[in-house]
């Protein structure tokens, strides 16, 4: 089993009319046995940007920490918040640094640029950046995902149909990967609001 | 008089006194003054602008005061180019102890850290100290708020009022007399903003020459930096009475 393996996970992101949403599952497993069932996947930068990372739980939690630490002291020297560009920028530049020990994650990113357009990418996990105009995917249930996004995406859905979309594509790819499940934790985001909503579904 | 002993920061003089140390702290003492007050329910900085010219372009960031973290701001007198360099070590070394210990760092512990940094430059090195001292203003859990002072030998005390930079003696001694323990952050407004235009040299005081900081708890809990406004300052100035010129004043 490879070490990508070793927890389980699944996360998405989506585009849509001016506002973006980001989903994982809440699955922590140590290969075969479930550990916890409200693990934290997605965390917020700021307002405008979340950042979701599937992978090694550890690194997942002291990749996030790392990145913490790097945007607090971009926001008091700037005296702004991190685009969501240049954000991808700096997590790919933190990846490649561990070019030869690397983080075992791939993060998703997803922010509101200037103008509120939304910006989604995903890496691998040494940083090579991967933009994408309607979804990307990570995690354990990557491939079950990319078929479930390619199937019920489309273009300039409003937060709530993004919201149905993105978790119906979320349930459907999990239930079909043993490592990620139990249920989804999904964040909707337009210029005014942030949305969190827990998902139950197969709950195995 | 003792000029041997100038030249190197890292030997005593005979007296037993470190005469790079006191020189930084002159170059400090010709500087725009800044003024720390602590009250039961927030902190107050307040700092005088020495340079004010038509043609300096106003930018929004402040000059005076800075945010080292959200729960932690400094207010700042002597050389801005050494400041800078503190205030960025001291942003890097709270950052650090976040990601080490995933909660903020606690006020004196930050302070500390950065006075080591200080002393640093008085031991060893053959480098001139920092021409800044510090005033920090922050919250943490265990102690609550808490002002610090601290200035370029590295060595730093807890107030309840302190001043630096130009005529920082004559504003310590009337911060001495007027000050209450207990007091509110209103109060605390006012008693800043009275010592300040009794000590400032120039002769009227402006939300121009000034700069009025905060740091203090919201309803949510959340320790909240809150730097005012070059309106709401005017504002201040004229409820509180000081913004005559001096000669209506006298």
């Amino acid at each position: 089993m490879s070490i990508f393996e070793y927890n389980g996970s699944a996360v998405v992101a989506m585009v849509g009319k001016n506002c973006f949403a980001i989903a994982s599952d809440r699955r922590l497993g140590v290969q075969l046995q479930t550990i916890a069932t409200d693990f934290k996947r997605i965390s917020k930068i700021h307002d405008r940007v979340f950042i979701g990372l599937s992978g090694l739980a550890t690194d997942v939690q002291t990749l996030y920490q790392r990145l913490v630490f790097r945007h607090k002291l971009y926001q008091l020297r700037e005296e702004r918040d991190m685009k969501p560009e240049t954000f991808a920028s700096l997590v790919s530049a933190i990846l490649y640094e561990k070019r030869f020990g690397p983080y075992l994650c791939q993060p998703v990113i997803a922010g509101l640029g200037d103008d509120d357009k939304p910006f989604i990418c995903t890496m691998d996990s040494i940083g090579a950046k991967e933009l994408a105009k309607d979804f990307v995917v990570s995690g354990t249930a990557s491939e079950s995902l990319y078929g479930a996004c390619e199937a019920m995406y489309k273009p300039d859905m409003e937060a709530e149909e993004l919201f149905e979309t993105i978790s119906q594509a979320l349930l459907s790819s999990v239930d079909r990967d043993c490592l990620s499940g139990w249920g989804g934790h999904v964040y909707v985001v337009t210029p005014t609001e942030v949305k969190e909503r827990i998902l139950k579904g197969r709950m195995d | 008089m003792s000029r041997r002993y100038d030249s190197r920061t890292t030997i005593f003089s005979p007296e037993g006194r470190l005469y790079q140390v006191e020189y930084a702290m002159e170059a400090i003492g010709n500087a725009g003054s800044a003024i720390g007050i602590l009250s039961k329910d927030g902190v107050v900085l307040i700092g005088e602008k020495k340079v004010t010219s038509k043609l300096l372009q106003t930018s929004t960031s402040a000059e005076k005061m800075y945010k080292i973290d959200d729960h932690v701001a400094c207010a700042v007198a002597g050389i801005m180019s050494d400041a800078n360099i503190l205030i960025n070590t001291a942003r890097v070394q709270a950052q650090r102890y976040t990601f080490m210990y995933q909660e903020p760092m606690p006020v004196e512990q930050l302070v500390q850290s950065l006075c080591d940094t200080k002393q640093g430059y008085t031991q060893f090195g053959g480098l001139r100290p920092f021409g800044v001292s510090f005033l920090f203003a922050g919250w943490d859990k265990n102690f609550g708020f808490q002002l610090y002072m601290s200035d370029p030998s590295g060595n730093y005390g807890g107030w309840k009022a302190a001043a630096i930079g130009a005529n920082n003696q004559a504003a310590q001694s009337i911060l001495k007399q007027d000050y209450k323990d207990d007091g509110t952050r209103e109060e605390a407004v006012q008693l800043a903003l009275k010592v300040l235009s009794k000590t400032m040299d120039s002769t009227s005081l402006t939300s121009e020459k000034l700069e009025l900081s905060e740091v203090y708890l919201t309803p949510s809990g959340t320790v909240k930096y809150h730097v005012h406004s070059p309106d709401s300052l005017s504002k201040l100035l004229v409820k509180h009475g000081v913004t005559q010129p001096a000669a209506e004043s006298s």
